[in-house]
């Protein structure tokens, strides 16, 4: 999976799912829109249905560090790297 | 150290409106708030019960995603109701969340709709996996869903009661509430219940065969409380949420004082869990007087549970009439949207207290011919003007739990 799907898929998940539109790509979502760790777990379930398979638990656990829409492209890219996809 | 409480703030959304005027204007007109059973592909081609008091009008929601997320219908409609009435209090948000005012809300079992959808996935035919089930799922459905929404939305840090007794949560939520206000345990309470429109409780129901059946083409025409061609209970939704604040804290602000609660009672049949027992509703009212420091005469008006069952009405009829006699006005209010389950005692109270100060008690919708084993008490049959100074509100559920609260009207000024 290319980089810039990934990075179109983030943010179409970020708009429809938590309405976050157009967020800076190295803005802590935190901080700049509240986004939490309920939000953390959804955004988990949408990566897995993105990416057509299922997260291991120290991959679920690990996602629990990112901060920014660039963390999670590197996240996405690693995993798809790692599988092949 | 035991303080007056009074209400400060009140909202419901019922199904025969959601403000107070238009709520006064269905009680004054009669309309009926029960509609025809929807589907829900699941269930309702199985139930015989086809009517349902359904909150059929568009609500302008304007909630943050921060707060919708966790939040299933039900929700919704306990935010917005204590919204209302947060609003109306005037409280200030420094007040409360400063930790001096708490939440007592619940509802009959969380979120039926989530829960449903959760069910669905792991019933699919298809590969589906626990993934499939939203992270919130259980925020959205848990039984204390709409106290912790609340809380949430509010920024509320004070105590969190969430009752879960069916048909007497929300009476159980004021009456809770009064106490922490009450002993000073809180200096003011958000309290009330809600429900969603949903059929599984419908299907309780109907299963035991306490559901109406003979006006599935004429849902306005049923429940019909006290009346001798009643034939069982209607399912409705809804929600209700008062404001309950220390006397002297509420004049001290100049807030606009809505009524007071004077008192309340809480007690167990103490055996059979479906069955209405005149013994222990009976006493649930002596209690209830006795804590309100009230002779029964001096009560004008009661807004009786009466769900139109076969038997509840009847016990019910026989208990007011051994503490009243027939002095009090009676209305079963649930004529007008069926039983709206864990949100019923708090939409009664605010309807009461509508009434209170729109001078009039409405009469029980569709009774027509009152049976004559209930014939013993003063049936309200007719819009009547009359001023009411202090009203009883009586719910009971299943599991035996009986409540009474009781309210007196205000004199702002």
């Amino acid at each position: 999976m290319q980089r810039d799907t990934i990075e179109k898929e983030i943010l179409r998940i970020f708009a429809e799912l938590f309405e976050i539109e157009s967020p800076g790509l190295d803005e802590n979502l935190a901080e700049v829109y509240e986004f939490d760790s309920i939000d953390a777990i959804e955004l988990l379930r949408e990566l897995e249905t993105l990416l057509g398979t299922e997260l291991t638990r120290p991959e679920q656990k690990e996602a629990m560090e990112i901060r920014t829409i660039n963390q999670i492209i590197d996240y996405v890219e690693n995993l798809a790297g790692k599988r092949n996809i | 150290m035991e303080r007056r409480v009074v209400i400060t703030g009140c909202a419901a959304i019922t199904p025969i409106g959601d403000t107070k005027a238009k709520i006064l204007q269905s009680l004054e007109n009669g309309v009926s708030g029960v509609k025809p059973l929807k589907s829900d592909e699941l269930l309702t081609e199985h139930i015989y019960c086809g009517v349902f008091g359904t909150v059929d009008y568009p609500i302008a929601y304007d909630f943050k995603r921060r707060d919708r997320k966790t939040m299933g219908p039900v929700s919704y409609y306990a935010c917005q109701t204590a919204k209302t009435a947060l609003e109306q209090s005037g409280l200030t948000p420094e007040f409360i969340q400063s930790g001096r005012l708490g939440v007592a809300f619940s509802s009959t079992h969380g979120s039926p709709t989530i829960q449903r959808n959760i069910y669905r996935t792991f019933f699919s035919p298809e590969d589906t996996k626990l993934r499939n089930v939203g992270a919130v799922d259980y925020l959205k459905s848990m039984v204390h869903t709409t106290a912790v929404n609340i809380s949430k939305m509010f920024g509320i840090t004070g105590r969190v009661i969430s009752s879960s007794t069916a048909c007497t949560n929300s009476s159980q939520s004021i009456g809770f509430g009064y106490e922490a206000v009450k002993y000073g345990l809180q200096d003011a309470m958000i309290c009330g219940g809600a429900d969603e429109y949903d059929t599984t409780t419908v299907a309780v129901f109907d299963n035991l065969l306490a559901t109406s059946v003979d006006f599935n083409d004429t849902p306005h025409l049923t429940p019909r409380p006290f009346d001798r061609r009643r034939d069982g209970l209607v399912v409705g939704e809804g929600a209700g949420a008062l404001v309950l604040e220390a006397y002297d804290a509420a004049r001290k602000r100049g807030a606009d004082i809505l009524g007071e609660v004077i008192g309340f009672a809480c007690n167990s049949n103490g055996g059979d869990l479906i069955l209405p027992n005149t013994q222990g509703i009976t006493s649930a009212i002596q209690m209830g007087l006795d804590n309100a420091m009230l002779n029964a005469d001096e009560v004008d008006f009661i807004s009786a549970h009466a769900t139109a069952t076969k038997m509840g009405d009847v016990t019910e009829a026989q208990s007011i009439a051994a503490i009243y006699g027939d002095r009090p006005a009676v209305t079963g209010l649930k004529g007008y949207m069926g039983h709206t389950m864990g949100s019923c005692g708090a939409i009664e109270a605010i309807l009461t207290l509508y009434m209170m100060s729109a001078g009039f008690i409405a009469p029980t919708l569709n009774l027509e011919e009152v049976d004559k084993r209930c014939a013993m008490l003063q049936h309200v049959t007719a819009v009547r003007e009359a001023p009411v100074r202090t009203a009883a509100v009586q719910n009971f559920a299943f599991g035996g739990v009986n409540t009474c609260l009781f309210i007196k009207q205000f004199a702002n000024g």
